[in-house]
């Protein structure tokens, strides 16, 4: 019973979004210290460049562009999902402690086990992730009540206690640590894409191919869960169990986004909104445009910042602050 | 036998108990309607029944088996709710609300099948709403919203509808306009309807069966005749009402009624007023 119209204005904005994303990456290959001219992109992509040029476009930009796109789409659906859950648009990964959980995680194995540098790129990650899982297990454990079972409300309350609670814990551990250590967690806590490299990749995508079918598939219950719950019930949805499940793929998302990018915030609340605002609240249309929103929406932040000022750039969740900032206070205005 | 009853009801939040120890039967192919004070423990128990909220002991029986072992989808073909005040549909048309109520039926991705449309085309003609088929939820008046809503209920095509208060925030017309939609729908296609009402000359004259709580109790249920009495309604309200006939229905009709002076007042005073004594 969806008008038609809206059908057609969403196919023609997710074509729209896709074509920025791909512009957006073009551009991007073209930017960057090291030279590499748009007359050359072609010949290079189909292995015709000189070292040089295959060197800096898959090694270096191609793979950077790729996580910070796939990590902004995991946030973005992470943060629709959750507000969908939760029916409080203003929840985001972030509330429900992914990043303080991620943040603390990597704090205490950087500095407390010894490094060895062939596989301490990969075991951050892992750690950043389970260190998000770990949190958000807690936060649910603590929000859940025999009776009543799962309430959005007690679970976004719990997270944002959580959140408080470890970005403390994470100043005292880094206040009596080395600076050069200091330094790391400060970039990763701002943000700074440090997974941009294919292994990364192929740590991020399996998530996102497989969990945003299963949300798609799951998008009438959504639909239905934000009628409320004694609407959702009476016509046979098992509350409890698609809460749960849609949590658990929420948080997976967002670990594995941030465990790549450092702590990213905004990405999830932003995306969700904008996509709404074009399209209304149904989640069988609005998630795939935030889905893409929010991955141009990293990908262009990350590719400004990173090229803004030499050599190290600003980290991409700055960027992301510096737009999101803003748009957060115009809605707020708004309303 | 009744397809539908409770045995041994406890239902509280938390320390609270607000229904205690119920057995209540739910006559097939009739209209019940549910009337008690505020608090009395109705529209808990309406809750109760739909396994919107969990009883702390005690069973509802559907079909002889417990509904909290039953498939909650399998439920939803056998009996719909309508909540009291449902969240607002923000954004959605009344096609879309309506055919929401298809979803106990739908596997998989939840596309409308022909019969999906057919169903939530009926649900739209009998509530009078087919014109706001593609009208925003938002945009109707509170009246053709509660149709709407009705018309969800009715699309999920089950014997059993429950309502809690569906003619709450109407005026007097369109009260009547729900309630004789209910009534028609259940002469015409022998559909049960369970409902909480505040108005009781509303409940007695649509209902085929009445059920009068306090304090999470029944105080007396059976047919208008039997609850619409001076002595039930002074247990219930702790009125002294004056219970009449309506002159074009027939029906038991509380005409006018004080609020109960003398005995009930003082034993419900009893505590406070002893107390009071001991401090003299």
């Amino acid at each position: 019973m969806i008008h038609p119209a809206l059908r057609r204005k969403q196919r023609i904005l997710f074509s729209l979004f896709l074509g920025m994303i791909v512009v957006t990456i073009i551009i991007g290959m073209g930017l960057g210290y090291s030279s590499l001219s748009y007359d050359r992109l072609i010949p290079t992509l189909f292995g015709h460049g000189t070292f040089q040029e295959e060197f800096v476009l898959f090694s270096i930009r191609l793979p950077r562009m790729v996580v910070t796109l796939l990590a902004g789409m995991a946030l973005a659906l992470s943060g629709a999902i959750l507000q969908g859950i939760t029916r409080n648009d203003l929840a985001d990964p972030g509330i429900i402690g992914i990043n303080a959980g991620a943040g603390v995680a990597i704090a205490v194995f950087f500095l407390f086990f010894p490094i060895e540098t062939g596989s301490f790129t990969y075991l951050l990650p892992i750690c950043a992730f389970f260190g998000a899982l770990l949190t958000a297990g807690l936060i649910y454990l603590f929000s859940y009540h025999r009776n009543t079972g799962l309430d959005p409300v007690r679970l976004v309350l719990v997270g944002i206690g959580f959140s408080m609670a470890l970005s403390g814990a994470m100043i005292v551990l880094i206040s009596s640590a080395e600076r050069e250590k200091v330094d790391f967690i400060a970039k990763w806590l701002t943000g700074n894409i440090w997974g941009a490299d294919w292994p990364f990749i192929g740590a991020l995508l399996p998530w996102l191919a497989i969990l945003i079918p299963i949300t798609l598939y799951k998008a009438n219950r959504l639909n239905l869960l934000s009628l409320g719950e004694p609407v959702a019930i009476g016509v046979g949805v098992s509350v409890e169990r698609e809460r749960i499940t849609l949590l658990l793929i929420a948080v997976a998302l967002a670990a594995a986004a941030v465990s790549v990018t450092g702590s990213i915030s905004f990405i999830g609340l932003i995306a969700p909104h904008i996509a709404k605002a074009l399209v209304g609240p149904r989640n069988q249309l609005f998630i795939p445009l935030a889905i893409l929103i929010g991955g141009w929406f990293l990908l262009i932040a990350d590719t400004i910042g990173h090229n803004l000022i030499e050599p190290n750039g600003i980290s991409a969740g700055i960027m992301v602050a510096f737009i999101g900032a803003p748009y957060f206070v115009y809605l707020l205005l708004k309303k | 036998m009744v397809r539908l009853y409770t045995k041994g009801l406890h239902i509280g939040y938390g320390e609270r108990l607000i229904v205690k120890n119920l057995n209540v039967e739910i006559p097939d192919r009739k209209i019940t309607t549910i009337i008690g004070a505020n608090g009395s423990g109705k529209s808990t128990l309406l809750k109760a029944i739909t396994r919107i909220v969990p009883q702390q002991s005690g069973t509802v029986v559907l079909d002889g088996k417990d509904i909290l072992k039953e498939n909650t989808k399998i439920l939803a073909q056998k009996m719909a709710i309508l909540p009291q005040t449902p969240e607002s549909a923000s954004g959605l048309t009344v096609g879309e609300l309506v055919s929401y109520g298809r979803f106990p039926y739908q596997k998989g991705l939840g596309r409308l099948t022909k019969k999906d449309i057919e169903v939530i085309d009926w649900a739209l003609e009998v509530t009078g709403t087919s014109d706001f088929k593609y009208r925003s939820v938002d945009s109707l008046s509170g009246g053709q919203r509660q149709r709407g809503w009705i018309a969800m209920a009715l699309a999920q095509e089950t014997e059993i509808i429950f309502l809690d208060e569906p003619t709450t925030y109407l005026d007097m017309a369109h009260q009547l306009e729900v309630l004789e939609l209910l009534q028609k729908l259940n002469i015409e296609q022998e559909r049960t309807i369970v409902m909480v009402l505040h108005d009781l000359n509303q409940a007695a004259r649509f209902a085929d069966y009445m059920i009068a709580l306090k304090d999470g109790q029944i105080v007396k249920a059976g047919d208008c005749e039997e609850v619409m009495t001076h002595d039930v309604l002074r247990k219930v309200f702790q009125i002294d009402a004056h219970i009449g006939r309506d002159p074009r229905t027939n029906k038991p009709m509380c005409i006018t009624y004080n609020l109960l002076k003398g005995d009930n007042q003082n034993e419900k005073m009893a505590i406070p007023l002893s107390s009071i004594g001991a401090y003299r």
